[in-house]
């Protein structure tokens, strides 16, 4: 018995001991000031936090980066956001990333106006903060955004749509309905634009119809990028308004939802219309293949992730980044340097051409 | 009595509940000390500690109003969808209204105890079970956030993030530390020992055996060892940066409602009613007041918590309060608590709490993703409700019972009950 | 009798809780076709022994032998010693109230045809076994809806559906009437005759020695001794003395009344039931009671006594309807147990364990439950207060238990009905409402717990007690009401009470006054 409390004791001493010794006097000032000097070590702690693993694209995107900056030398972190707690996560992964030491950290926000906290908890710190892919809002302290040209998807989109439908049946008026993306979303709303800048034109002219009368993002807007969502959604609009009616096509903001509009539609025992896509994902591609959705968008994840990576290593040097858009991007503190690359259209006329260089779609498309 | 038993009996407090809080706390240490080692001293520096209280501190202020429900016999399945309901109406009433963030807080508060009101005006007055008017409360809340942010999301004015992201301000001298962190940690050292010699003088009081001396002064030692610990390294974080403003809110909430719930009739009522509904209407008790006020209650809470995460995201999000149901209840029932009622304590569930945060936080800063970090939570969960059933189904007491058994060598004590028939008990004697 | 084969030998069994010793070295011999008895005060270790033989205490968490039908025997569970023949009957009834009859009686035992249960044969066979123990209902009646003593039947019928050859009756009457208590003994008798031998634990010692063949009385977790009731000449009195080590010169302690004024009065009561309003349970009811007097409540089960009882502590049972309660002269409204208990009344319940104490709490928290208000000072609770309150009950009371700090849980009944009366006793009430308050407790404990009633009588309080054991009316009482069908239909001083004369007007409508 005796022996217990003498090992308790001593554990607690230990314990104690452990804890004090590492205590120490205040660290310093904002260590911002340090990193304004010259770069980092080339065996940096690299943080990137990315939302919860339900789009291929983002697991794609954690593994390019893993490789990537291992790559080069760096030592990496990736995390996910948990799938139902996805902003208190992300939250705290950013954190532990700060606390880790992280020089540069990359982050794909959840929700981007919910980090600003975070962020410039990240830049007290003296880390660098680039926003991939979404824009974070509301902080003066994010240093870089990098994305593919949004506004251009949606255009490309909207064209896509036109033609396809001009394909189908040389003459209109068209039906249609819109989808777009979630709401907490920054970039879902600059596809919607985008695309409706291309269809607005044609929607006055009378020669493309919305049947439904929705075009109001508030309602096309689908929570949390969720395929039940869309193909609930699809499903109240078939039955509502396509009794009769002619379905020609549909504007969605990325694959996962075009799936589900078709599955929808197909449920229903209509013919497929001209349905629009997003990232490229395996299964829309085999859709495209199969003549069944109409288009999707080439954002290719390992250029984004190529660029982000380029972007850490100048950084590392001291140099400063390439960017090639400093005026747009303004998350409503300051404007954003910002690197922007174009996205591509595919259809299944194009698909083999661009996608030759990718190991995992390019057999798909022959 | 041996001296360990000397020592699990009145480590913690007297009484035998006490001895499921010792085996968390035993785990709570077990599990920093093991994180402090893997994450090679990161656990326990200043900027993670600081990061620890303010991640947490919202779902903890939950558990404190879960614990209540869970005592009374309900649970509360609403909380996330309360506080986001809360926290885009008090963040659009700011932005919309301009209302300034002190009466915006006080609107925010306002409004989980009318939504309290409704839950436990069903719960308590026509006696829906708590499952389905919170699961109803669930959808509700949920689909008015949604209804009224139109799933945007809303930023908040710099003044109102102070209670999620706010310090302790700097003053006085330059000391290398936040000042007044120190000055709450020296009250905190002096509430801890006046604390103990006031339960002294009570032991005694009750002419029961108060604990040997050296136990005391262990007792008091740890504790403010534990404290002066702390308050350095809260004190000792990035200049700026000190005790979060949501931790002084948590500890100050902890404070009261352990003293509501340990010291007062209502409190009382809570446990009377959840440990026989019936016994306790028999006795007095007025059961619906009861019902109505814990439900309420939880819900006021649950508006705070709401708040305190849309200051500390600088922003009111569509996503707000997803899950944060299940993270209480969890803390809850990891703290002790018994799933049909009128057992658990307020410390319990913020130490389960805290198990469930520091797991988390180590397995991140440890790199683990979010994925496995859930599958982990989950299985700690499992076990540590299903250790403690198991033990008490062999007829032992405790977790940390189990732990010590081997331990023991002593003869069992002499037959209690109804065997001691004819003499008196022992009478107690009174030590120094 | 005594040369009949032995079934069953329990040889040295000791079993241990953590800090008890529940039972040290227990022999129990039981002969195949008797039917033999085991006394012994709450807390003894009957119920113990029989968890040990059933297997509830698997082999390996006891010592000893259990040999049956001539072989060693190690039980892993239940099942294994239901399907040796041994069936245990619970004090409380193992029924699913809203299952019928049939269904209840082979539940986890079903006839089977294809897999699908059969319930063409079942319904035949359950018609069988409900013959076998004198029970006529559909079998497709509800269990919720038949009574206490036909639940106690349907149990009976369950075991014999599992072969019973050891049938072991965990207070069988101890919820039962007069009637339904003698067709029990009387379906014993037959299973007797009829070769099947039964273990039987009771208090009700006039039942012991009217049914028994032997008798094993175990104290402290001891075996004291075994007797053949015909051979020994065994009697109440050398049963009590076995129990609890000494004679009891009475059942009663001596008392002499000190009555004073009528003070508690209540008039016209009418209540009607909580979910069928058409149901009246309280049918324009009067009575006094008188300060310093007790005064007994007679009535059978579901008579109305305890409906009449609660529905006057604050309603807090059924539906009020009508009448008024006068209290030292002036009219009181209590429209809640907190109005009640302010206005000095007490109800101690007949159950104990389900609406009389919070199993969580401990001794000291219980005590303290009904009136917090004592031991608090602006609304914060005095721990030293409340602690030395419940001390001087647990001494004035002499409950047995180590300290105020152990939980009542672990009481045995008669200490436990000894917090309840501490919890009201400390309530300061000038009216004690006790509902059954020795039921299920061992005759040590009741003979304190009269004394406890008869000292509160002398403090001035009355007191009314609700029983359905007349003797203890008989014994206690100053003067007794008799309740028939939520009536008052008679009132009988002490002088004047006899069971002949209660019980009569305990079964008819027509009011007699023999004041």
């Amino acid at each position: 018995m005796r022996n217990l409390i003498g090992k308790s004791v001593a554990i607690g001493a230990i314990a104690a001991l452990a804890l004090t010794a590492c205590g120490s006097g205040r660290s310093g000032d904002s260590g911002g000031s340090k990193s304004e000097t010259k770069g980092f070590s080339a065996d940096s702690l690299i943080g990137v936090a990315l939302p919860s693993k339900t789009s291929e694209n983002w697991v794609l995107a954690g593994d390019l980066f893993t490789n990537g900056l291992k790559e080069a030398g760096f030592k990496s972190d990736v995390q996910y956001a948990g799938a139902s707690t996805t902003v208190a996560d992300q939250q705290a992964q950013i954190t532990a990333m700060v606390t880790k030491g992280a020089k540069v950290i990359v982050i794909g926000a959840t929700d981007a106006a919910q980090l600003s906290t975070q962020v410039a908890a990240a830049h007290a710190a003296g880390a660098k903060v680039i926003a991939y892919d979404r824009l974070i809002t509301n902080t003066p302290d994010l240093d870089y955004y990098v994305a593919f040209d949004n506004f251009k998807v949606g255009q490309l989109q909207g064209q896509a749509l036109l033609d396809g439908m001009k394909a189908k049946k040389p003459n209109g008026p068209y039906n249609i309905e819109l989808f777009s993306g979630s709401p907490d979303d920054n970039n879902a709303g600059v596809f919607f634009n985008g695309a409706m800048s291309v269809l607005k034109p044609e929607i006055d002219k009378g020669n493309v119809v919305v049947a439904s009368k929705q075009t109001d993002v508030k309602q096309t807007a689908i929570q949390g990028w969720k395929a039940e969502g869309a193909q609930a959604r699809m499903d109240q609009l078939l039955t509502s308004t396509y009794g009769s009616k002619e379905l020609d096509g549909v504007l969605s903001p990325n694959d996962t939802l075009g799936r589900a509009i078709i599955t929808s539609i197909k449920g229903a025992g209509k013919p497929v219309p001209v349905v629009t896509g997003q990232d490229s994902e395996v299964e829309s591609v085999k859709s495209i293949m199969a003549g069944e959705q109409y288009m999707t968008i080439n954002k290719d994840t390992r250029n984004l992730v190529k660029e982000t990576i380029n972007m850490v290593k100048a950084l590392q040097t001291g140099a400063t980044p390439q960017v090639n858009d400093t005026k747009s991007y303004n998350n409503g503190s300051k404007v954003v340097d910002t690197f922007l690359l174009p996205p591509v259209a595919v259809t299944k006329a194009n698909a083999a051409e661009a996608y030759a260089n990718d190991p995992k779609l390019s057999p798909l498309t022959k | 009595m041996s001296r360990f038993k000397d020592l699990q009996k009145n480590l913690f407090g007297g009484t035998t509940s006490n001895a499921r809080q010792f085996g968390m706390i035993f785990t709570l240490v077990a599990i920093v000390v093991l994180f402090q080692i893997l994450t090679d001293g990161l656990t326990l520096r200043s900027d993670n500690l600081i990061a620890l209280f303010q991640q947490n501190s919202y779902i903890l202020i939950l558990a404190i109003g879960m614990l209540m429900v869970i005592v009374a016999g309900h649970i509360d399945l609403s909380v996330g969808s309360v506080a986001a309901i809360a926290g885009i109406l008090v963040a659009k009433s700011m932005a919309e209204w301009s209302l300034p963030w002190p009466v915006a807080i006080l609107f925010g508060l306002a409004i989980g105890a009318l939504i309290g009101a409704w839950q436990g005006f069903w719960v308590a007055y026509i006696g829906v079970p708590a499952f389905i008017v919170t699961l109803a409360g669930m959808l509700l809340f949920r689909g008015g956030n949604q209804f009224i942010g139109n799933a945007n999301t809303i930023p908040v004015p710099e003044g109102f993030r102070m209670i999620g992201s706010g310090f302790l301000p700097e003053v006085g001298p330059s000391t290398g530390y936040n000042n007044l962190t120190l000055l709450l940690g020296l009250a905190a050292c002096v509430a801890v020992v006046w604390r103990e010699f006031q339960s002294r003088k009570t032991r005694r009081e009750m002419d029961a055996d108060a604990a040997p001396l050296w136990i005391s002064v262990l007792r008091m030692a740890v504790m403010v060892g534990v404290i002066v610990f702390a308050s350095l390294r809260f004190a000792s974080g990035r200049v700026g940066t000190s005790f979060p403003v949501s931790g002084i809110i948590l500890v100050a909430l902890v404070l009261a409602y352990s003293f509501y719930t340990r010291n007062t009739p209502g409190g009382r009522h809570i446990y009377a009613v959840g440990g026989n509904s019936r016994a306790a209407e028999l006795s007095g008790v007025k059961l619906k007041r009861v019902n109505f006020f814990v439900m309420m209650n939880m819900s006021v809470l649950a508006a705070l918590a709401g708040m305190i995460f849309v200051a500390r995201s600088a922003a009111s999000g569509p996503q707000d309060g997803n899950g944060w149901e299940l993270d209480a209840i969890a803390a809850v029932f990891i703290g002790g608590a018994a799933v049909s009622g009128g057992i658990g304590t307020i410390s319990g569930s913020i130490v389960g709490g805290l198990v469930m945060a520091v797991l988390n936080n180590g397995l991140q800063l440890l790199g683990v993703g979010t994925d496995r970090v859930q599958i982990i939570k989950g299985l700690v969960l499992l076990l540590a409700v299903a250790l403690d059933v198991y033990n008490k189904s062999q007829g032992r007491f405790s977790v940390i019972g189990s732990i010590t058994r081997a331990f023991r060598r002593d003869t069992p004590a002499p037959p209690t009950s109804s065997s001691a028939a004819d003499h008196e008990p022992a009478k107690t004697t009174v030590p120094g | 009798m005594s040369d009949a084969p032995i079934l069953l030998e329990m040889r040295s069994i000791t079993k241990e809780f953590p800090g008890v010793k529940a039972l040290s070295d227990v022999n129990l011999v039981v002969r195949a076709g008797e039917i033999h008895a085991i006394c012994g005060e709450n807390g003894a270790g009957k119920s113990t022994l029989m968890k040990v033989l059933s297997g509830v205490y698997p082999y390996g968490t006891y010592d000893g032998d259990i040999i049956y039908q001539g072989a060693e025997t190690r039980f892993s569970d239940i099942r294994a010693s239901e399907h040796a023949g041994i069936v245990i009957i619970h004090q409380e009834l193992a029924l699913i109230p809203h299952m019928s009859i049939a269904e209840n009686i082979f539940l986890g035992n079903e006839p089977r045809r294809r897999g699908a249960i059969d319930w063409k044969s079942a319904n035949r066979m359950a018609l069988d076994l409900m013959a076998r123990v004198g029970l006529q209902e559909d079998p497709d009646t509800l269990v919720k809806d038949i009574g206490v003593g036909k639940q106690q039947l349907v149990e009976i019928a369950k075991a014999f559906a599992k072969d019973v050859k050891l049938l072991i009756l965990d207070e069988p009457t101890a919820a039962l009437n007069g009637a339904d208590s003698q067709h029990l003994l009387d379906l014993l008798r037959g299973f007797r005759s009829r070769g099947i031998t039964s273990i039987m634990i009771s208090h009700k010692l006039n039942e012991i020695e009217a049914i028994a063949d032997e008798i094993t009385i175990l104290r402290d977790g001891r075996t004291v001794e075994t007797l053949n009731i015909k051979a020994d000449g065994v009697d109440e009195d050398r049963i009590v003395r076995g129990m609890v080590g000494r004679e009891l010169s009475s059942r009663f302690p001596d008392h002499t009344p000190k009555i004073g004024e009528v003070f508690f009065e209540v008039r016209d009561w009418n209540v009607r039931h909580p979910i069928s309003a058409e149901r009246q349970v309280c049918k324009n009811e009067n009575f006094v009671v008188r300060r310093g007097e007790i005064v007994g409540f007679a009535g059978l089960m579901g008579a109305g006594r305890t409906e009449l009882a609660m529905s006057v502590f604050g309603r807090s049972y059924g539906v009020y309807e009508s009448g008024t309660i006068v209290k030292d002269g002036k009219e009181i409204v209590l429209k809640s147990v907190a109005d009640a208990i302010a206005h000095g009344l007490a109800y101690v319940s007949e159950d104990r364990k389900a609406i009389g104490l919070n199993l969580l709490d401990d001794i000291k928290a219980s005590t303290v439950a009904a009136k917090l208000s004592k031991i608090s000072h602006h609304g914060v609770l005095d721990e030293v207060a409340e602690y030395k309150a419940a001390e001087a009950y647990r001494r004035e009371l002499r409950t047995k238990a180590p300290t105020v700090d152990e939980s009542v849980s672990k009481l045995s009944g008669g200490n436990q009905q000894k917090v309840v009366l501490a919890k009201w006793m400390f309530t300061d009430p000038d009216l004690l409402i006790l509902d059954e308050p020795t039921r299920g407790i061992d005759v040590g404990a009741k003979y304190e717990i009269y004394g406890i009633i008869q000292r509160l009588a002398d403090q001035g309080k009355g007191v009314v007690v609700i029983s359905s054991e007349l003797p203890e009316l008989i014994g206690l009482c100053d003067r007794i009401y008799t309740v028939f069908e939520g009536s008052i239909t008679g009132e009988i001083a002490r002088q004047d009470a006899d069971p002949e004369t209660l019980m009569k007007q305990m079964t008819s409508t027509k009011k007699m006054q023999t004041r």
